[in-house]
């Protein structure tokens, strides 16, 4: 672009900013470059990918230098820019020792930020994390609860197994403190500890259980879920939930579905669906193969299915995981019952999301019940032409298992119709499929050699290798079906001969048994003879 | 990095001309919500998805799941990352990819599907709000229409922390969002059902830090610098 004259720059230009910095600095010789806020606007005012980079280069190199002087009054806002910077996807690892002496410092506004920093810009796999294990050790026994809180969150979210290993039993100590939000902290903590050291398991499952008596929510929430994590973690202590836990948990349950209005919780009409939840999936840990816990928690379990309302999203969340547990225990048929009708009403309802996880449901329902999955049959074939690909996946999935003896034949013409007209994306999905059905039950072998033509005919190219090897092998092994495969594979061939796999197997099928094909030799009841030259 | 396709344009008040996210809220009654179409600007990189089989072979059972919620990602409609918060072992390099996958998968899924993907083996169940596309990641087998409840509860509280919030919110206090939700889940796990506590929760620590700005900006302190 040609200028006359240099004009001046427009307000919000790189050029601009970094002019409104320069005065800035050459006024006020304490300030030290850019404010976060400008730093940002000169990022996103750059018109081009070379621009942006010359403006991160700039902010880094005056960072590094900071960073070598080891300056302490912008050290905090180094690092917001610092995390800026690095979500926009440059490296950022020069800044990570700003993060330690952040955490190290005694403020809460340095430490908050180092925290923050460190969590950003580290992942636990780095040797830098180990550096931070003491400053940790120091603020889960702070005074200001905030602080314990940053270190909680932080251990929480990043750390590894040894530092799981040396502060775990800070962490236990904290779950016994007063203040509900350090307590809650401290239990979401213990699961990150146990997930990555499931040995520690048991030093925390007497806390866990009383924590259950607890009524502030957020603990609630975060301690029933560390009782979930202790159970896969340790058969230990599995059993000992189970004896201590079932009744504490009908109980908050019944409490909270029983419970009036309560603004501070209320989503939708309903008090705490997150606790609702959590409770039911912790029920359905500890009912799995246990008959005593599971007649517990029966009543409950057939309360909340009938009285949650299902009009909005959070009440189906809540019937979602309640059917689940009622599948996933030892339920009564009257539970079971309740569980498949829900499951009937979400299969139908007109919201995407629902019939998704209606999907879902069936497929774990199949082990329960098969008979009452095979009654919503053909709603699921419907579903495999659905719209949304996440709910064809899902259906395919679920026809898969649903085929048996008797509706494999009207099943597998549905899914070959559809062949026809599926979207590329999702016919090698169904091809697959197809070809994984009928192998299974390909003792009725001309109807076995029917449908793979029809799949080679229509999409050849996505068969796989092995399968039309075992093609050609069940053609070797059936002399009274060669003539027939030979002819209707020149048919099939005659009418297009795109498909790869189609022509392979055709023109072996040519070369083995031309003879046949000449002569119409063994033809089946069902052949009209054909002339080939 | 991709050439910005639209001029730049002035933030000298970011809530004067950006669309309010609280204004589109969605009803969850239908799980669609009424996106207001304000400019049809599509993503950055529109990538066609691959077919998640062959993907999933790969990486299916690769990673053990430590988290029920595996990572947290904000992305604007043009692909531009607006938070990220990793709760599973993720390397810069797979971080980056895990980023532009999904952009392709999520950004180019047209509005009355379902709100989950499957990726990987995983499930990303996601949600737009104005220009912001809230993803979650989630194992196969974890509750998505909880999930769900999870972003909106998140997006709630945003929404009261800024005061009607927008994307330009996000960018300028993208740390104070980052406290937000750190007060929200830990470990990838839910820690407060209740918008009041985290609402007061943050505030308290925000006038930590505003005490200790003050105490820095009394006149004595400033003596002190002047004659360091």
């Amino acid at each position: 672009r040609r200028r006359d004259s240099p004009p001046p720059p427009p307000q919000d230009s790189v050029e601009r900013i970094v002019e409104d910095a320069a005065m800035d600095l050459s006024l006020n010789p304490f300030s030290s470059g850019t404010r976060l806020r400008d730093m940002i606007r000169a990022i996103r005012a750059s018109k081009t990918a070379a621009e942006e980079r010359a403006v991160v280069r700039r902010e880094c190199a005056a960072i590094r230098a900071a960073i070598s002087d080891n300056d302490q009054d912008y050290r905090h806002r180094n690092m917001a820019k610092l995390m800026f910077i690095h979500m926009l996807g440059y490296p950022t690892h020069f800044g990570q020792m700003e993060c330690l002496k952040l955490i190290a410092a005694s403020g809460f506004p340095e430490k908050r930020i180092g925290y923050l920093g460190l969590t950003l810009l580290l992942d636990e796999r780095q040797e830098v994390l180990m550096l931070v294990t003491n400053s940790l050790k120091q603020d889960l026994n702070h005074s200001n609860q905030f602080i314990v809180g940053l270190a909680l969150c932080a251990l929480g979210n990043i750390c590894s197994a040894e530092m799981a290993r040396d502060l775990a039993p800070e962490v236990e100590r904290l779950l016994q403190t007063r203040d509900p939000n350090t307590k809650k902290k401290a239990a979401l903590c213990s699961i990150r500890i146990v997930r990555k050291v499931p040995d520690l398991a048991e030093n925390f499952m007497g806390s866990a259980a009383s924590l259950l008596k607890e009524k502030h929510h957020g603990v609630l929430i975060s301690v029933v879920q560390l009782c979930t994590e202790l159970c896969k973690a340790s058969r230990e202590a599995l059993e000992y939930l189970r004896k201590h836990s079932v009744e504490g948990l009908v109980r908050i349950l019944r409490d909270v579905s029983n419970s009036s209005y309560a603004p501070e919780y209320d989503i939708a009409g309903i008090t705490d669906p997150f606790l609702h939840i959590r409770v039911l999936r912790l029920m359905r840990t500890l009912g799995q193969g246990d008959a005593d816990c599971s007649e517990h928690v029966n009543d409950i379990l057939a309360q909340v299915a009938t009285k949650t309302e299902s009009n909005k999203n959070a009440g189906n969340a809540i019937l979602y995981e309640c059917v689940e547990t009622i599948m996933g225990i030892e339920a009564t048929s009257g539970l079971r019952v309740l569980a498949i009708n829900i499951l009937g009403r979400f299969l139908s309802n007109r919201d995407n999301n629902i019939r998704y996880v209606a999907l879902n449901m069936l497929m774990k329902a199949m082990a329960v019940d098969t008979l009452a999955v095979q009654r919503h049959r053909v709603t699921i074939l419907e579903c495999v032409k659905d719209a949304d690909v996440s709910i064809r996946k899902r259906a395919l999935e679920l026809v898969y298992l649903l085929v048996n003896d008797t509706n494999v034949k009207p099943l597998t013409k549905e899914l070959v119709d559809y062949l026809e007209v599926s979207d590329d994306d999702f016919k090698e999905d169904l091809t697959a499929k197809i070809c994984s059905i009928v192998e299974k039950f390909s003792q009725d072998k001309l109807w076995y050699l029917d449908q793979m033509f029809k799949v080679l005919t229509l999409t050849g190219n996505f068969v796989k290798d092995d399968v039309w090897h075992a093609l050609i092998v069940l053609i070797s092994n059936a002399p009274e079906l060669q003539g027939y495969s030979v002819r209707s594979l020149y048919k099939a061939l005659q009418a297009s001969g795109t498909q790869e796999s189609l022509v392979r197997v055709a023109v072996w099928c040519i070369g083995e048994y031309g003879e046949m094909l000449v002569n119409n030799i063994s033809m089946l009841d069902v052949e009209e003879p054909i002339t080939v030259s | 990095h991709p050439t910005r396709s639209r001029p730049p344009s002035t933030d000298a008040d970011p809530r004067r001309w950006h669309s309010r996210l609280s204004a589109i809220l969605p009803s969850l009654a239908t799980g669609c919500h009424p996106v207001r179409p304000r400019r049809q600007i599509r993503a950055a990189t529109p990538t066609r998805p691959r077919s998640s089989s062959r993907a999933s072979a790969d990486l299916r059972g690769r990673r053990p799941s430590l988290a029920m919620i595996n990572f947290v990602l904000l992305i604007s409609r043009q692909g531009k990352v607006r938070l990220t918060k990793w709760y599973s072992p993720y390397t810069q390099k797979e971080r980056t990819k895990v980023i532009r996958e999904l952009s392709g998968l999520i950004l180019t899924r047209g509005p009355k599907l379902c709100n989950f993907v499957e990726w990987r083996g995983y499930k990303v169940v996601y949600r737009r709000y104005a220009s912001l596309y809230f993803c979650m990641c989630i194992d196969a087998d974890d509750n998505e229409l909880e999930v769900l409840e999870i972003i909106h509860h998140f997006v709630e509280i945003l929404d009261r922390y800024f005061g009607s919030v927008c994307e330009l919110d996000l960018i300028f206090n993208f740390h104070k969002a980052y406290y937000v939700l750190d007060e929200i889940l830990i470990s990838g796990e839910l820690q407060e059902s209740s918008k009041k506590n985290v609402a007061r929760l943050i505030a308290a620590q925000d006038s930590l830090v505003e005490a200790a700005k003050e105490e820095a900006g009394s006149i004595s302190n400033i003596i002190a610098q002047a004659t360091k």
